[in-house]
């Protein structure tokens, strides 16, 4: 099971012992692990079947007979399709924005000789130890002031703002790592830089804007203060912000809010389901290098 | 000499997207804040110079200090125990025992689900009439257990710490990641010697893993700092004041329109959060050159 | 390669939907678009009602004015975003705003639409002018009292019958004897909730105490006064002993009227809006309740908490087609027809006045809520009315520091005053 196991400690008793305790520990982290993640989820499917009646009596309990009547409640009431497609389009949009702005600009500070790069290189990366929710007032007088608030375009530019940081630390890393070799076969054709950008460079990192890219929609998908703050209609509402309505919005009729939720879930959880090697990947594929 | 010119045209225009949205979200921003944070100020009538009153209310603020101190817990919550537990679980999931692939991605899902859901859901099971943990314990116990957890003192802020810190799956990949490329012959060699699985991942992985850790571990801290969601969500800064985080007192304040304090906590979250860090992140990193 | 499709493929989706994300609600056209962040939808007992009015009023104005409802559900994050709205120095169109002491800040500005011409001019002809005279500073009048309420002590009669209570008891002392009988057949008594961002059903119990033990004039005092430190160590016991939920430190609205309505609780108290809900949504429990004069806690009986829930405001403007759309949608708002759809309909108690026709039915709840609101001995006042958001902010928060001991009732009201 252990292709690492040690084999010096065969023969040894006490080892053999400290292995197996040790087996037995990693085996309840693991699957401790396992029942943190999935639990809390079955019991939200599970409950989002019962009545409220039954909720309240015995919240543990499986329901007598499945109510799928809740879920009829939850869409009618949620309006998830307008949430969930404002929540891809600016999902979508806000990373299209950051890796494009984040490539060129890593490009660049990386790979041509710009001599105040190191400074430039060294402000954007502190970006990243800001605490982005420290700015909600300049925010949103910077959205009024350029007559986007209350619009997508608003929370577009703000979530692809936010991200910039660590986008750029995960690609300008990449880049900075491609062999100058390969870049010059380009310089003698007399390609333009930013031909050089996106036939040579953008090819070799990938890897790196799949994992930014991956962070950022993520990120913009999950967002939450920023969306209550710069939006107002519900037109432009996201799911994140749709689903903190919930609670006021299905007057704690729990299994019905619990339904909305599950629907809320089943696009990602689909998307992730069928996606996750490739999520997982890109996220692998540029271990942050620190 | 005119293609060198039209090269650093085009540096230009592709660096200045970059610049100009990180002037505008990140350099306007600070300074704003720090300047506002001078004013007494409503947002609609004329504000009021008050130099660093502000700052001086705040210190004097119980909440405030509250809030600082639940930042710090966050910052050391996110950093070192989540981190750690995600290390932890990178560790073994990379000696690869049966079903890594599948728990590799189940520990990971709880991150793309919306973490507004999530609060909503602990919310719930927190509960103390109808909450999913206190029906488990009751059952358990035998007798009723009607334990107010995110209502009581002692159980607010672990509470919500707990649900935080055991959701590894995104510091999880990243430690696994690099974890993989560590050469195989390391681990061979040193099997040879006689190396105990535990010897092994304490001098050849956490060493090799050492700079993705420091990495993971500032990002974490970066995130403690800006904790608000979850908070927000699940108590809303109670019982009392006890689980309030700094992020949320500002947002308080922009609705009381006192947006001079606000400021002037937003000045102080940037300035803590940004000591705080460079200077763990310095102590981390120091040991990695004496090495 | 297949790598380069999928980007492909993605970049054109993204392009595909580039003219949605600049779209922002906002039609450009030659009519006046009134933007209206609106709680009265979803779940709210008005919102039915308020959406047909709305899209009747959208026909009639066809091509010149249209009203927009954005949906606002939630209580608390809508009072919240608006007063950021005002302090960002651009409130939304036309919304409705719940009256308190920051509300002097706003008339001191020009932020707000000034109704004062018009009311002069005869505008709005079915409001009561008593309500407009509260809210007139200085000779000027920014917002309008439209939905008025009391809010009373709900109680279960079914439960009170199976516990042998023959009647809503009339004094505190007496109340804890109520409690008790309930307890005895494992009924929880009251409803109670320090959360949301009101605390709301605890705030009105703290308001009928201390309007029994103070008397009308009690609120120009400092909290410091013994009156508040009394009627907050009475509230302190609403949590002890199981006179409550084990969840109220902390519950929000939904929490605390969700024990009503399931049954669970006897007592709680809440204003007439919640009629249309309860009515709909646990009819069971809707048929048996009754409602009270809180039980009185010293010298002053048979009080109500009375006030303005809420009052219409608008953005200031220059532009006088828009003023006049505003105030023409408000004037349709405030015609007695429509202002009886929208009571009938909800159980609200609204300012404009208006008479019931043959064959109208008031629901009998909200009856028996006109009935006490014109008995009462005096309209007192509700706290959160009296102070500024911060002094509320540290409400919910202070009995929770009460009732777990961490400071007595002479440091939860001092604090309030330092608030202050």
């Amino acid at each position: 099971m252990n292709d690492r196991l040690s084999l010096g400690s065969r023969g040894m008793r006490r080892s053999a012992v400290g292995a197996a305790a040790g087996l037995i520990a990693k085996w309840a982290y693991l699957l401790f692990l396992l029942g943190f993640a999935l639990i809390p989820l079955l019991w939200l499917l599970v409950t989002s079947l019962k009545t409220q009646g039954e909720f309240l009596t015995y919240p543990l309990s499986l329901p007598e007979t499945p109510r799928f009547s809740n879920y009829v409640t939850a869409f009618q009431m949620a309006r998830l399709h307008v949430l969930l497609i404002n929540s891809i389009i600016t999902a979508s949009f806000a990373t299209v924005l950051n890796l494009s702005v984040t490539a060129a600009a890593a490009f660049v500070l990386t790979r041509q000789r710009v001599r105040w790069a190191p400074a430039v290189n060294g402000v954007i990366l502190l970006g990243v130890l800001i605490p982005i929710i420290s700015f909600m007032v300049p925010y949103l007088s910077l959205v009024r002031a350029i007559k986007l608030y209350n619009t997508r375009a608003a929370l577009i530019l703000v979530y692809a703002a936010i991200n910039l940081p660590i986008s750029y630390f995960i690609v300008s890393t990449f880049m900075r790592e491609i062999p100058r070799s390969l870049e010059e076969a380009a310089v003698i054709e007399g390609a333009s830089s930013f031909q050089r950008l996106v036939r040579v460079i953008l090819p070799l990192s990938t890897a790196g804007l799949l994992t930014a890219g991956t962070l950022c929609f993520i990120y913009a998908w999950n967002e939450f203060a920023y969306a209550l703050l710069l939006t107002s209609s519900s037109a432009v509402r996201t799911v994140q912000l749709g689903i903190s309505f919930f609670n006021t919005q299905f007057r704690s009729d729990y299994p019905a809010m619990f339904a909305a939720i599950a629907v809320a879930m089943v696009p990602t959880v689909t998307a992730y389901v069928m996606l996750h090697d490739r999520i997982i990947g890109g996220l692998t594929a540029g271990a942050i290098k620190g | 000499m005119i293609g060198k010119r039209r090269e650093t045209i085009g540096n230009t225009l592709m660096l200045l997207p970059l610049i100009l949205l990180f002037i505008a979200f990140f350099i306007y921003p600070l300074l704003y804040v720090i300047y506002t944070s001078l004013f007494e100020w409503n947002g609609f009538t004329r504000p009021d110079f008050v130099g660093i009153g502000n700052y001086g209310n705040l210190f004097r603020n119980v909440v405030f200090q509250t809030s600082a101190r639940n930042n710090v817990v966050w910052v050391f919550s996110l950093g070192f125990l989540q981190v750690g537990l995600a290390a932890l679980a990178a560790f073994i999931l990379a000696r690869k025992p049966k079903g890594w692939r599948f728990l590799r991605t189940v520990y990971f899902l709880p991150r793309v689900i919306s973490a507004v859901a999530i609060a909503l859901l602990w919310q719930t099971i927190y509960n103390a009439e109808y909450g999913a943990l206190n029906a488990i314990l009751s059952r358990i116990a035998g007798y009723p257990i009607r334990h107010n957890w995110l209502g009581s003192y002692g159980t607010a802020l672990p509470a919500i710490v707990v649900q935080q810190v055991f959701y590894i799956g995104y510091f999880m990949i990243i430690v696994f990641a690099s974890t993989t490329t560590i050469p195989r012959s390391y681990y061979e060699a040193a099997e040879m010697d006689g190396a105990t699985t535990f010897q092994q991942e304490r001098y050849i992985t956490l060493p090799m893993a050492r700079n993705t850790l420091v990495t993971s571990m500032t990002l974490a801290m970066a995130y403690g700092m800006r904790h608000f969601e979850p908070t927000f969500l699940m108590t809303g800064g109670g019982p009392g004041h006890s689980t309030s985080v700094l992020g949320l007192m500002m947002y308080k304040r922009i609705a009381q329109t006192k947006l001079g304090d606000a400021a002037a906590i937003g000045t102080l979250l940037v300035a803590i959060g940004f000591t705080l860090i460079m200077t763990i992140r310095r102590l981390l990193r120091g040991e990695t050159y004496e090495r | 390669m297949q790598k380069w499709r999928s980007i492909v493929l993605f970049t054109v989706l993204v392009l595909a939907l580039v003219p949605h994300a600049f779209a922002s609600g906002r039609a450009d056209s030659e009519e006046v678009v009134i933007h209206w962040p609106c709680i009265w939808v979803g779940a709210d007992a008005k919102a039915a009602v308020v959406a047909d009015l709305v899209d009747a009023y959208n026909a009639e104005n066809a091509g010149s004015i249209r009203v927009v409802i954005e949906e606002m559900p939630d209580y608390a994050v809508y009072d919240r975003k608006i007063v950021a709205e005002i302090a960002s120095g651009s409130p939304p169109d036309f919304f409705t705003l719940k009256w308190n002491a920051d509300t002097r800040a706003y008339y001191e500005s020009d932020i707000l639409m000034d109704f004062t011409d018009e009311l002069a001019a005869g505008w709005v002809p079915a409001i009561s002018r008593e309500s407009i005279a509260q809210a007139t500073i200085d000779g000027r009048v920014k917002v309008l009292p439209y939905e008025t309420a009391i809010t009373p002590i709900w109680y279960n009669t079914e439960i009170f019958d199976q516990a042998g209570i023959a009647d809503f008891p009339a004094t505190i002392d007496e109340m804890w004897g109520t409690f008790e009988k309930l307890k005895s057949i494992g009924v929880i008594p009251t409803s109670q909730m320090t959360g949301g961002n009101n605390a709301f059903t605890t705030q009105m119990w703290f308001s009928h105490l201390v309007n029994s033990i103070g008397g009308p004039d009690i609120w120009s005092k400092p909290f410091t006064d013994p009156a508040f430190v009394e009627a907050a160590s009475i509230l302190k016991q609403f949590f002890e002993n199981g006179n409550t939920t084990a969840d109220a430190i902390g519950a929000t609205a939904g929490v605390s009227s969700g024990h009503y309505m399931a049954g669970r609780t006897a007592i709680f108290s809440n204003g007439p809006w919640f009629i249309g809900n309860i009515r709909s949504n646990a009819p069971d429990i809707y048929s048996v309740t009754a409602i009270s004069p809180a039980p009185a806690a010293g010298p002053y009986t048979g009080s109500q908490v009375g006030f303005t829930l809420t009052a219409f405001a608008a953005a200031n403007t220059n532009d006088a087609a828009r003023r006049a759309a505003i105030l023409d949608f408000i004037g349709y708002l405030a015609l007695p027809e429509n202002a009886k759809a929208i009571s009938l309909e909800s159980g609200s108690l609204l300012t404009p006045e208006f008479t019931l026709d043959a064959g109208e039915n008031m629901d009998p709840l909200q009856a028996e809520f006109i009935k006490l609101r014109d008995s009462a001995t005096f309209l007192g006042r509700r706290f959160d009315t009296t102070v500024p958001v911060s002094v509320l902010d540290e409400f919910g928060p202070g009995i929770d520091e009460l009732v777990a001991g961490r400071i007595s009732p002479e440091e939860f009201v001092a604090r309030l005053e330092a608030v202050r």
